[in-house]
Protein backbone atom coordinates (compact mmCIF):
# COMPACT_ATOMS: atom_id res chain seq x y z
CA UNK A 1 0.00 0.00 0.00
CA UNK A 2 1.70 2.97 -1.02
CA UNK A 3 -0.84 5.43 0.50
CA UNK A 4 -1.38 7.31 -2.70
CA UNK A 5 -4.89 6.31 -2.89
CA UNK A 6 -5.70 7.77 0.56
CA UNK A 7 -3.89 10.90 0.21
CA UNK A 8 -5.11 12.05 -3.43
CA UNK A 9 -8.77 10.76 -4.92
CA UNK A 10 -7.02 11.34 -8.05
CA UNK A 11 -8.56 8.93 -10.78
CA UNK A 12 -5.20 7.72 -12.93
CA UNK A 13 -5.01 8.19 -16.51
CA UNK A 14 -6.37 5.91 -19.04
CA UNK A 15 -4.16 3.39 -20.72
CA UNK A 16 -2.69 5.57 -23.93
CA UNK A 17 -4.69 2.19 -26.04
CA UNK A 18 -7.69 3.18 -24.71
CA UNK A 19 -7.50 7.03 -25.29
CA UNK A 20 -6.36 6.28 -28.52
CA UNK A 21 -9.15 4.15 -29.77
CA UNK A 22 -11.41 6.61 -28.22
CA UNK A 23 -9.56 8.90 -29.89
CA UNK A 24 -9.75 7.19 -33.07
CA UNK A 25 -13.42 6.45 -32.51
CA UNK A 26 -14.35 10.22 -32.15
CA UNK A 27 -12.01 11.25 -35.30
CA UNK A 28 -14.02 8.44 -37.30
CA UNK A 29 -17.39 9.73 -36.35
CA UNK A 30 -16.55 13.07 -37.27
CA UNK A 31 -14.71 12.14 -40.37
CA UNK A 32 -17.80 10.20 -41.08
CA UNK A 33 -20.76 13.11 -40.04
CA UNK A 34 -18.71 16.40 -41.42
CA UNK A 35 -16.21 15.49 -44.22
CA UNK A 36 -13.37 16.66 -42.46
CA UNK A 37 -11.36 15.54 -39.24
CA UNK A 38 -10.82 17.30 -35.84
CA UNK A 39 -8.43 20.06 -35.87
CA UNK A 40 -7.17 23.37 -32.79
CA UNK A 41 -4.89 25.78 -34.26
CA UNK A 42 -7.68 27.12 -37.02
CA UNK A 43 -9.67 28.42 -33.83
CA UNK A 44 -7.16 30.61 -32.75
CA UNK A 45 -6.36 31.92 -36.41
CA UNK A 46 -10.86 32.80 -36.47
CA UNK A 47 -9.84 34.66 -33.36
CA UNK A 48 -6.94 36.20 -34.30
CA UNK A 49 -7.78 37.43 -37.45
CA UNK A 50 -11.17 39.10 -35.99
CA UNK A 51 -9.19 40.72 -32.92
CA UNK A 52 -6.80 42.12 -35.84
CA UNK A 53 -9.98 43.03 -37.60
CA UNK A 54 -11.54 45.06 -34.65
CA UNK A 55 -8.30 46.34 -33.88
CA UNK A 56 -6.93 47.78 -36.98
CA UNK A 57 -9.61 47.05 -39.87
CA UNK A 58 -7.36 48.74 -42.58
CA UNK A 59 -4.56 46.97 -42.28
CA UNK A 60 -6.42 43.32 -41.90
CA UNK A 61 -8.63 44.03 -44.84
CA UNK A 62 -5.54 44.57 -46.45
CA UNK A 63 -4.34 41.58 -46.33
CA UNK A 64 -5.52 38.49 -48.20
CA UNK A 65 -4.33 36.07 -46.20
CA UNK A 66 -6.76 37.80 -42.82
CA UNK A 67 -9.59 38.66 -44.98
CA UNK A 68 -10.19 34.91 -46.08
CA UNK A 69 -11.10 34.51 -41.98
CA UNK A 70 -12.68 38.06 -41.78
CA UNK A 71 -15.40 37.40 -45.20
CA UNK A 72 -16.27 33.71 -43.44
CA UNK A 73 -19.22 35.21 -41.62
CA UNK A 74 -19.38 35.15 -37.62
CA UNK A 75 -17.08 33.42 -35.61
CA UNK A 76 -19.63 31.24 -33.79
CA UNK A 77 -20.88 30.29 -37.00
CA UNK A 78 -17.44 28.66 -37.56
CA UNK A 79 -17.27 25.04 -37.30
CA UNK A 80 -13.77 24.59 -35.37
CA UNK A 81 -14.53 27.90 -33.16
CA UNK A 82 -17.05 25.73 -31.82
CA UNK A 83 -15.36 22.60 -31.63
CA UNK A 84 -12.77 23.99 -29.42
CA UNK A 85 -14.90 25.42 -27.12
CA UNK A 86 -15.84 22.36 -26.80
CA UNK A 87 -12.56 20.84 -26.28
CA UNK A 88 -12.47 23.02 -23.04
CA UNK A 89 -14.98 22.37 -22.04
CA UNK A 90 -14.51 18.28 -22.45
CA UNK A 91 -11.26 19.19 -20.63
CA UNK A 92 -12.47 21.03 -17.54
CA UNK A 93 -14.82 18.20 -17.35
CA UNK A 94 -12.23 14.95 -17.48
CA UNK A 95 -9.73 16.99 -15.22
CA UNK A 96 -12.91 17.84 -12.55
CA UNK A 97 -14.32 14.30 -13.04
CA UNK A 98 -10.88 12.69 -12.17
CA UNK A 99 -10.78 15.04 -9.77
CA UNK A 100 -7.72 16.30 -11.40
CA UNK A 101 -9.40 19.95 -11.48
CA UNK A 102 -6.96 22.51 -9.84
CA UNK A 103 -4.33 25.49 -10.19
CA UNK A 104 -0.86 24.77 -10.64
CA UNK A 105 1.90 25.18 -13.20
CA UNK A 106 3.57 21.87 -14.87
CA UNK A 107 7.42 22.05 -14.89
CA UNK A 108 10.43 20.39 -13.94
CA UNK A 109 12.13 21.14 -10.59
CA UNK A 110 14.93 23.60 -11.47
CA UNK A 111 12.90 26.17 -13.21
CA UNK A 112 11.46 28.95 -11.48
CA UNK A 113 7.72 29.85 -12.54
CA UNK A 114 8.83 33.00 -14.54
CA UNK A 115 10.47 31.27 -17.09
CA UNK A 116 8.61 28.47 -17.51
CA UNK A 117 5.53 30.78 -18.36
CA UNK A 118 8.29 33.13 -20.75
CA UNK A 119 9.22 29.64 -22.06
CA UNK A 120 5.40 28.87 -22.31
CA UNK A 121 4.68 32.43 -23.75
CA UNK A 122 7.13 31.97 -26.44
CA UNK A 123 6.28 28.61 -27.40
CA UNK A 124 2.80 29.03 -27.79
CA UNK A 125 3.66 32.31 -30.38
CA UNK A 126 5.94 30.10 -32.19
CA UNK A 127 3.52 26.67 -32.63
CA UNK A 128 0.83 29.73 -33.75
CA UNK A 129 2.73 30.93 -36.63
CA UNK A 130 4.00 27.43 -37.20
CA UNK A 131 0.68 26.37 -37.45
CA UNK A 132 0.07 28.89 -40.08
CA UNK A 133 2.96 27.74 -42.14
CA UNK A 134 1.76 23.85 -42.03
CA UNK A 135 -2.15 24.85 -42.30
CA UNK A 136 -2.50 23.22 -39.36
CA UNK A 137 -1.26 21.55 -35.94
CA UNK A 138 -0.86 18.48 -34.26
CA UNK A 139 -4.61 17.44 -34.78
CA UNK A 140 -5.70 18.98 -37.42
CA UNK A 141 -2.36 18.16 -40.18
CA UNK A 142 -0.91 15.25 -38.22
CA UNK A 143 -3.75 13.19 -36.64
CA UNK A 144 -6.78 14.19 -38.57
CA UNK A 145 -4.48 14.19 -41.65
CA UNK A 146 -2.86 11.03 -40.41
CA UNK A 147 -5.77 9.17 -40.37
CA UNK A 148 -6.48 9.77 -44.30
CA UNK A 149 -3.10 9.14 -44.74
CA UNK A 150 -2.19 12.80 -46.21
CA UNK A 151 1.72 12.24 -47.16
CA UNK A 152 1.54 15.94 -45.77
CA UNK A 153 1.03 14.89 -42.42
CA UNK A 154 4.20 12.44 -42.49
CA UNK A 155 6.06 14.83 -43.33
CA UNK A 156 4.67 16.91 -40.63
CA UNK A 157 5.32 14.12 -37.88
CA UNK A 158 8.49 13.39 -39.06
CA UNK A 159 10.36 16.99 -38.85
CA UNK A 160 7.80 18.07 -35.50
CA UNK A 161 9.76 15.01 -33.61
CA UNK A 162 13.04 16.29 -34.71
CA UNK A 163 12.01 20.19 -34.02
CA UNK A 164 11.33 18.63 -30.11
CA UNK A 165 14.18 16.37 -29.97
CA UNK A 166 16.73 19.05 -30.64
CA UNK A 167 14.97 22.03 -28.36
CA UNK A 168 14.05 19.57 -25.71
CA UNK A 169 17.22 18.67 -25.17
CA UNK A 170 18.40 22.51 -25.07
CA UNK A 171 15.49 23.45 -22.43
CA UNK A 172 15.92 20.04 -20.33
CA UNK A 173 14.97 22.28 -17.67
CA UNK A 174 11.99 23.42 -18.17
CA UNK A 175 10.78 19.86 -17.47
CA UNK A 176 13.11 17.17 -16.06
CA UNK B 1 -32.08 35.90 -29.89
CA UNK B 2 -31.65 32.66 -32.30
CA UNK B 3 -30.75 29.20 -30.81
CA UNK B 4 -27.05 29.92 -32.12
CA UNK B 5 -26.00 26.32 -33.05
CA UNK B 6 -27.22 24.54 -36.04
CA UNK B 7 -27.06 21.13 -36.46
CA UNK B 8 -23.48 20.81 -37.35
CA UNK B 9 -22.33 23.04 -34.91
CA UNK B 10 -23.77 20.69 -32.60
CA UNK B 11 -21.66 18.07 -33.73
CA UNK B 12 -18.53 20.58 -33.65
CA UNK B 13 -18.97 21.19 -29.98
CA UNK B 14 -20.12 17.11 -28.95
CA UNK B 15 -17.03 16.06 -31.25
CA UNK B 16 -14.80 18.98 -29.16
CA UNK B 17 -16.37 17.84 -25.73
CA UNK B 18 -15.71 14.36 -26.40
CA UNK B 19 -11.60 15.24 -28.59
CA UNK B 20 -10.94 17.48 -24.74
CA UNK B 21 -12.53 14.85 -22.04
CA UNK B 22 -10.13 11.81 -23.92
CA UNK B 23 -7.19 13.71 -24.10
CA UNK B 24 -7.70 14.76 -20.76
CA UNK B 25 -8.35 11.30 -19.59
CA UNK B 26 -5.51 9.96 -21.72
CA UNK B 27 -2.74 12.48 -19.94
CA UNK B 28 -2.40 14.53 -23.15
CA UNK B 29 -3.34 17.73 -21.02
CA UNK B 30 -0.18 17.35 -18.93
CA UNK B 31 2.52 19.07 -20.59
CA UNK B 32 5.39 16.93 -18.85
CA UNK B 33 4.03 13.97 -20.20
CA UNK B 34 3.70 15.54 -23.68
CA UNK B 35 7.46 16.55 -23.46
CA UNK B 36 8.42 13.49 -21.66
CA UNK B 37 8.34 11.58 -25.18
CA UNK B 38 11.28 14.11 -26.28
CA UNK B 39 13.52 12.92 -23.40
CA UNK B 40 12.10 8.90 -24.46
CA UNK B 41 10.59 8.86 -20.66
CA UNK B 42 6.84 9.14 -21.63
CA UNK B 43 5.64 7.59 -25.02
CA UNK B 44 1.85 8.57 -24.05
CA UNK B 45 1.44 11.06 -26.34
CA UNK B 46 2.85 8.68 -29.46
CA UNK B 47 0.63 5.75 -27.95
CA UNK B 48 -2.37 7.73 -27.96
CA UNK B 49 -1.49 9.59 -31.83
CA UNK B 50 -0.95 6.35 -33.34
CA UNK B 51 -3.84 3.98 -32.46
CA UNK B 52 -6.26 7.04 -32.95
CA UNK B 53 -5.02 7.21 -36.63
CA UNK B 54 -4.69 3.51 -37.01
CA UNK B 55 -8.67 2.99 -35.85
CA UNK B 56 -9.73 5.81 -37.95
CA UNK B 57 -8.20 4.61 -40.74
CA UNK B 58 -8.74 1.25 -40.54
CA UNK B 59 -12.69 2.63 -39.64
CA UNK B 60 -12.89 4.78 -42.70
CA UNK B 61 -11.33 2.22 -45.33
CA UNK B 62 -14.03 -0.28 -43.76
CA UNK B 63 -16.98 2.36 -43.76
CA UNK B 64 -16.07 2.83 -47.23
CA UNK B 65 -15.81 -0.46 -48.63
CA UNK B 66 -19.48 -1.07 -47.11
CA UNK B 67 -20.70 2.02 -48.65
CA UNK B 68 -21.45 4.08 -45.82
CA UNK B 69 -19.04 6.50 -46.54
CA UNK B 70 -18.28 8.20 -49.61
CA UNK B 71 -14.39 8.38 -49.61
CA UNK B 72 -14.49 11.57 -52.29
CA UNK B 73 -16.27 13.81 -49.95
CA UNK B 74 -13.35 13.08 -47.94
CA UNK B 75 -11.50 16.41 -47.25
CA UNK B 76 -7.68 15.03 -47.59
CA UNK B 77 -4.99 17.59 -46.46
CA UNK B 78 -3.48 18.92 -49.63
CA UNK B 79 0.44 18.29 -49.63
CA UNK B 80 2.41 21.08 -49.98
CA UNK B 81 5.76 19.35 -48.57
CA UNK B 82 7.81 22.09 -48.09
CA UNK B 83 5.31 24.27 -46.04
CA UNK B 84 4.07 21.20 -43.54
CA UNK B 85 7.86 19.75 -43.01
CA UNK B 86 9.34 23.26 -42.17
CA UNK B 87 6.07 24.37 -39.98
CA UNK B 88 6.45 20.84 -38.38
CA UNK B 89 9.47 21.39 -37.37
CA UNK B 90 8.94 24.99 -36.19
CA UNK B 91 5.89 23.64 -34.55
CA UNK B 92 8.11 21.05 -33.16
CA UNK B 93 10.05 23.57 -31.25
CA UNK B 94 7.62 25.20 -30.13
CA UNK B 95 5.85 22.61 -28.36
CA UNK B 96 9.29 21.35 -26.48
CA UNK B 97 9.16 25.33 -25.23
CA UNK B 98 5.95 25.50 -24.25
CA UNK B 99 4.72 22.10 -23.45
CA UNK B 100 1.79 21.68 -25.97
Amino acid sequence: MTGRENMSPMRPYWSPYLAGVALGLTLLATYLLMGFGLGASGAFAQVAARLEGAVAPGRAHANPYLVGYLEAGRLWAQWIVVEMVGVIVGAVLGAWTAGRFAWRLEKGPRIGAGRRLLFAFIGGATVGFASRVAQGCTSGVALSGGAVLAPGAWAFLATFMAGGFVTAWIVRRAWR
Amino acid sequence: MSWPLDLEGVVGLLAGVAFGFILERGGLGDPKKLTGLFYLEDFTMLKVMFAAIAVAAAGIGALSLLGVLDLSRIAVQPTYLWPQAVGGLILGVGFALGGY
